[in-house]
């Protein structure tokens, strides 16, 4: 029981006669005397109303029928109206009295004790009922932890958000390419991620990765994974290099053996050549002379695994006019109602028609044909999508 | 998803039957680690129903690998159908695992 409500409950004793109120003290002096109840009396409905104004930590209102000014039943309506959950209120009336009994139940009366009191019976009604309303108690409690909980995921998701590129076209003094990236998490926060930066005048730093799993735990990881790769990354050195380094660390981080895909690619935005490795992610697409065709695999695995594993790069040489397509298996395992799966069919379909598209649209129109697809199917994986079109030197 | 956990000499064989998403690598996970527990220390993870795994699913198979490995038990998969096999190795995952193509060349450790 929640430490409130062990010590010092407080209990209001609300009854016209007077006398009730020494002998209430007398035969409950031991537990007054611990601290383990604390009585308040009220001689009618309307002192009572007052007392718990006053008084807002009462938690059990033990009150007569009949009193003057305002009586037992008028103040349990009112009760009712503070719509406190965990205020009880005990109804103490005429031994045979059934229909004021039914009628204060009725009005959300929590049980009822039968002049004259038995003390014994009172103090076995007052720890059920403060038994009930510690239940009540710690249920609100977690119904609050939830709310905040998720107030804690929306505020992770605003950050997350934040630390992904958002501003588009995010180096409007370039014209050799152009990019466009969107992410879509299954749940609040997600475990995929994009990044691209320029690593110095000539070369542009791209990266899109997926986090084993979902959710907080999956965030954690990724906001990890992309912070090392960018903070590698733009110390220019070779992408082989920079995924043996990152891996290394993931390695010392990775706890429960989470891991990360990653696809991390260097443009040269002065010849179109593309550096790059492959750790275990899709392998990404090349849209070029009306083709598509799969950027061909380095051999690498996931980060985060294999310590001591050697990357190794490959380069492919983009010609003015191509767009590569990086994405994530959100999209290719993305299930309709029928459980089938999007497939790579279907997104080689939808790139065979995007030659002519820019970045922007082939991003946009990726995500609306997946979508589409698996109509009022939930979202079961995130969808992550870079790509980028090579214009050539300007 | 299905388990359906037999004994082949030193190995427990775990077959998976369905699909190991987010939600179910949790059970697979707790399932197949409360065997290790109960003191398997040669598992074998027949894959022929496996007919899809998220990178989740994928994440309990390294787990389960780095418990065997760590008592010098052993792991390996078989059976994997071609699109499961893809995904091995898009990801890597068949450098890092011993997968076989039957059953029994699992039971023997010989491709």
């Amino acid at each position: 029981m929640d430490d409130k409500l062990q010590f010092n409950v407080k209990i209001m004793v609300v009854d016209d006669e007077v006398d009730l109120e020494p002998l209430i003290l007398q035969k409950f002096r031991r537990q007054v005397r611990d601290g383990k109840y604390n009585f308040v009396f009220a001689h009618n409905g309307l002192e009572a109303l007052t007392k718990l104004i006053e008084e807002p930590d009462i938690r059990l209102v033990l009150s007569d029928i009949n009193m003057p000014e305002m009586d037992g039943l008028t103040l349990l309506t009112k009760l009712k109206e503070l719509k406190n959950p965990w205020l009880k209120t005990v109804i103490v009336s005429a031994y045979g009295d059934m229909e004021n009994i039914r009628t204060a139940m009725n009005r959300g009366a929590f049980d009822f004790l039968t002049k004259p009191i038995s003390f014994d019976d009172l103090e076995i009604t007052i720890n059920k009922t403060l038994e009930e309303i510690s239940i009540i108690w710690h249920r609100m409690q977690e119904h609050d932890q939830l709310i905040s909980i998720q107030q804690d995921l929306q505020t992770a998701r605003e950050i997350q958000l934040a630390i992904l590129p958002k501003t588009y076209p995010p180096f409007p003094e370039r014209h050799e390419f152009d990019i466009y990236a969107s992410m879509i998490a299954a749940k609040e926060v997600g475990g995929d991620f994009f990044d691209f930066f320029m690593i110095d005048n000539e070369r542009l730093g791209f990266v899109i990765g997926d986090v084993s799993g979902k959710g907080v735990p999956a965030a954690i990881f990724m906001a990890v994974s992309r912070t090392l790769i960018r903070a590698t990354g733009l110390k220019g050195i070779s992408t082989k290099d920079c995924m043996g380094y990152v891996n290394k660390l993931l390695c010392n981080e990775s706890v429960s053996c989470m891991f990360v895909t990653v696809f991390y690619g260097i443009l040269n935005t002065l010849t179109g050549e593309v550096e790059y490795v492959n750790a275990g992610h899709n392998p990404p697409y090349r849209l070029t002379g009306g083709q598509i065709e799969k950027v061909e695999m380095t051999g690498g695995t996931i980060l985060g695994c294999l310590e001591d594993f050697s990357y190794q790069s490959k380069r492919l040489t983009l010609n003015p006019g191509d767009m590569l397509f990086l994405y994530t298996d959100g999209i290719n395992e993305a299930f309709n109602a029928a459980d089938e799966q999007f497939g790579d069919d279907r997104l080689e379909h939808f790139l065979a028609d995007s030659h002519e598209k820019s970045p922007e649209e082939a991003v946009k129109g990726c995500i609306d044909a997946v979508t589409g697809f698996a109509g009022d199917v939930a979202q079961s994986d995130d969808m992550t999508l870079l790509a980028i079109r090579y214009n050539g030197r300007s | 998803m299905k388990l359906e956990i037999t004994t082949s000499g030193e190995f427990k064989m775990v077959k998976v039957n369905g699909r190991i998403d987010t939600t179910r690598a949790v059970e697979f996970e707790s399932a197949v680690v409360s065997l290790i527990d109960q003191g398997c220390k040669n598992l074998i993870i027949n894959c022929f129903d496996l007919n899809y795994i998220s990178s989740s699913g994928l994440r309990v198979f390294l787990v389960l690998q780095k418990r065997l490995s760590g008592q010098q038990g052993i792991f390996r998969l078989c059976c994997l159908q071609p699109e499961i096999q893809e995904i091995f190795d898009i990801s890597g995952f068949s450098t890092i695992f011993q997968i076989f193509p039957t059953e029994e060349a699992a039971l023997a450790g010989e491709k």
